[in-house]
C-alpha cells in the first residue's frame, strides 16, 4: 500500500530524515515510535507529501507521489488525522465532513450529508451535527476530525500523535474509534506515545530514532525483548 | 464674524447631493479595492515568485506615492500616452479603487497568514486542491479576521475621496468649494462638510462594530 524508498529530508542545515525504507502493507497497523524531534512525524507527513522529501520516493497504492496531480489524488485515499485536530472552526461538524466529498469527489449534497451522518453516529457524536468545532471538547473534535477524514473513504489512515494533545480523560473515546477502525481492517499508520495502545492494535512497531528505523518488528517482542540498545533505553524511559 | 445659519440650511441639499456622489464612489472602489485587494493579497503570498514580485511592485508603488498624484497621473498623464480623454468619473473610481486595493492586499495578506497554517494542511490533506482550499477553509475565515482593518481602510478611502475634487469631479469637497465661490462664506459651507463627513465615517464605523460583532459568535479561534 506505501513504499518508502531511501527516504531523507532536511529542513535548511537541520538533516530530519537520515534515509528511510518502509513498506507497508494493506490492512496493516503500523505503529511509530520514538522520542521528540526523530523525525517520526515527518516520516508519516512524507506519505501524503505534507513534507516534500529532499531525496528518495514515496509510492502508495501504487502511485509515484511527485507532481501537483499525483499529490491529490493519493491525497484522496489517504486520510490524515492531527494532533491538534484541524477542524474548520467557520462550519458545523457537518459542514466540516461534507465539504471534502463534495468539492474532490463531487458527491451530491445528499449523499455527503447522509455519509457524514452515518460516521458522526459510527464516532458517537450523532447529536452534534450542527455545532462548531469550539463547543465540542477536545475528544469530540478528534472524533469529529476521525470521522472527516473517513468520509473520504479512504484506503489509508495517518495519525499524527492524535491523543497528545487531549486531556487525559480523553484519551480512551479516541483510541476506541481508532481500535474499531483496525478491527475492520484500515490500514492506519500512527504516530503516538500510548505504548499500550501500540501493544495492543499495532501488527508491527517501529521505533524511530534519530532520523532512522532503528528497530522494528511485533510490539509485544519489540517491547519485551528490545535488540538496540538505543531502543532499550527510549521503552525505559516511556514504560 | 457672524454665523449664517439660514446659509446653512439653504445649501445642505446640494451638500447632501455631493454626499450621495462621495458615497457612491467610494462604494464603487470599495468593492473593487476589495475585489482587487483579494487577488493581489493572495498573489503576494504566492509561492510562484514572478506573480509574488508583480504584487509586491503593485502594493510598493500604490503606498510610495501620494494619492494625488496618481489621481493626476490617471487623469492627465494617462490620457497623454493614449490620446484618449478619461472621463472624470472612471478616473476618479479608477484611482480610488486601484490605490484602495494596494492598502487592501497587505490587509488580507496579514489576514490570510494569520490563518494557522493546520487549516490549510487539514484542507490539502483532504485533497482539496491550493486554490479550493483557499476559497473555502482559509479566505472566509481570514475575511471575518481582517473586518477591523477593512472598516478602517474604508473609512480613510472614503476621506481621501475628496481628493477627486481637483479634477472638478463634483463629490461633496468639490460641492462645498463651488458654494463658497459664489457665497464667499467659508465657515459655514465647510463646517457642514466636516459635519457631513462626520456623519458618514461614524455611520460606517458603527457598521463595522456590528459586523464584528455578528462573526465573533463562530470564530474565536
Amino acid at each position: 500500500m506505501i513504499d518508502i524508498k531511501g527516504l531523507k529530508k532536511s529542513f535548511g542545515e537541520n538533516v530530519v530524515l537520515k534515509g528511510v525504507d518502509l513498506s507497508i502493507e494493506e490492512r496493516e497497523v503500523v505503529v511509530i515510535i520514538g522520542p521528540s524531534g526523530s523525525g517520526k512525524s515527518t516520516l508519516l507527513r512524507c506519505m501524503n507529501y505534507l513534507e516534500e522529501p529532499t531525496a528518495g520516493t514515496v509510492t502508495v497504492d501504487g502511485i509515484l507521489l511527485d507532481g501537483e496531480a499525483n499529490i491529490n489524488k493519493v491525497r484522496e485515499e489517504v486520510g490524515m488525522v492531527f494532533q491538534r485536530f484541524n477542524l474548520f472552526p467557520h462550519m458545523t461538524v457537518l459542514q466540516n465532513i461534507m465539504l471534502a466529498p463534495q468539492k474532490v469527489r463531487h458527491v451530491s449534497r445528499d449523499e455527503a450529508e447522509r455519509t457524514a451522518k452515518e460516521l458522526l453516529a459510527r464516532v458517537g457524536l450523532a447529536d452534534k451535527a450542527d455545532v462548531y468545532p469550539e463547543q465540542l471538547s477536545g475528544g469530540q473534535q478528534q472524533r469529529v476530525a476521525i470521522a472527516r477524514a473517513l468520509a473520504m473513504h479512504p484506503k489509508v489512515m495517518l495519525f499524527d500523535e492524535p491523543t497528545s494533545a487531549l486531556d487525559p480523560e480523553m484519551v480512551g473515546e479516541v483510541l476506541d474509534v481508532m481500535r474499531s477502525l483496525a478491527e475492520e481492517g484500515m490500514t492506519m499508520v500512527i504516530v503516538t506515545h500510548e505504548m499500550g495502545f501500540a501493544r495492543e492494535v499495532g501488527d508491527r512497531l517501529l521505533f524511530v530514532d534519530d532520523g532512522r528505523i532503528i528497530e522494528e518488528g511485533v510490539p509485544r517482542e519489540v517491547f519485551e525483548h528490545p535488540q538496540e540498545e538505543r531502543t532499550r533505553i527510549f521503552l525505559s524511559k516511556v514504560l | 464674524m457672524s454665523f449664517n445659519l439660514d446659509l446653512v440650511v439653504s445649501s445642505f441639499p446640494l451638500l447632501l447631493v455631493g454626499a450621495g456622489v462621495t458615497i457612491k464612489i467610494t462604494a464603487m472602489s470599495v468593492a473593487l479595492g476589495v475585489l482587487i485587494g483579494l487577488f493581489v493579497g493572495i498573489a503576494r503570498i504566492s509561492t510562484f515568485k514572478p506573480i509574488r514580485f508583480l504584487a509586491a511592485v503593485y502594493v510598493d508603488f500604490i503606498r510610495g506615492t501620494p494619492l494625488l498624484v496618481q489621481i493626476f497621473l490617471v487623469y492627465f498623464a494617462l490620457p497623454a500616452l493614449t490620446g484618449q480623454r478619461i472621463d472624470p468619473y472612471v478616473a476618479a473610481i479608477g484611482a480610488c479603487s486601484v490605490n484602495s486595493g494596494a492598502y487592501v492586499a497587505e490587509i488580507f495578506r496579514a489576514g490570510i497568514q494569520s490563518i494557522n497554517a493546520g487549516q490549510m494542511e487539514a484542507a490539502r490533506s483532504l485533497g482539496m486542491t491550493w486554490t479550493q482550499a483557499m476559497r473555502y477553509i482559509i479566505v472566509p475565515q481570514a475575511f471575518k479576521r481582517v473586518i477591523p482593518p477593512l472598516g478602517n481602510e474604508f473609512i480613510a478611502l472614503l476621506k481621501d475621496s475628496s481628493l477627486v475634487s481637483v479634477i472638478g469631479f463634483e463629490e461633496l469637497t468639490r460641492r462645498g468649494q463651488l458654494i463658497i465661490a459664489k457665497t464667499y462664506s467659508s465657515l459655514e459651507i465647510w463646517l457642514s462638510v466636516a459635519l457631513i463627513y462626520l456623519v458618514m465615517t461614524l455611520t460606517i464605523s458603527r457598521f463595522v462594530a456590528y459586523l464584528e460583532k455578528r462573526f465573533k459568535t463562530d470564530d474565536r479561534h
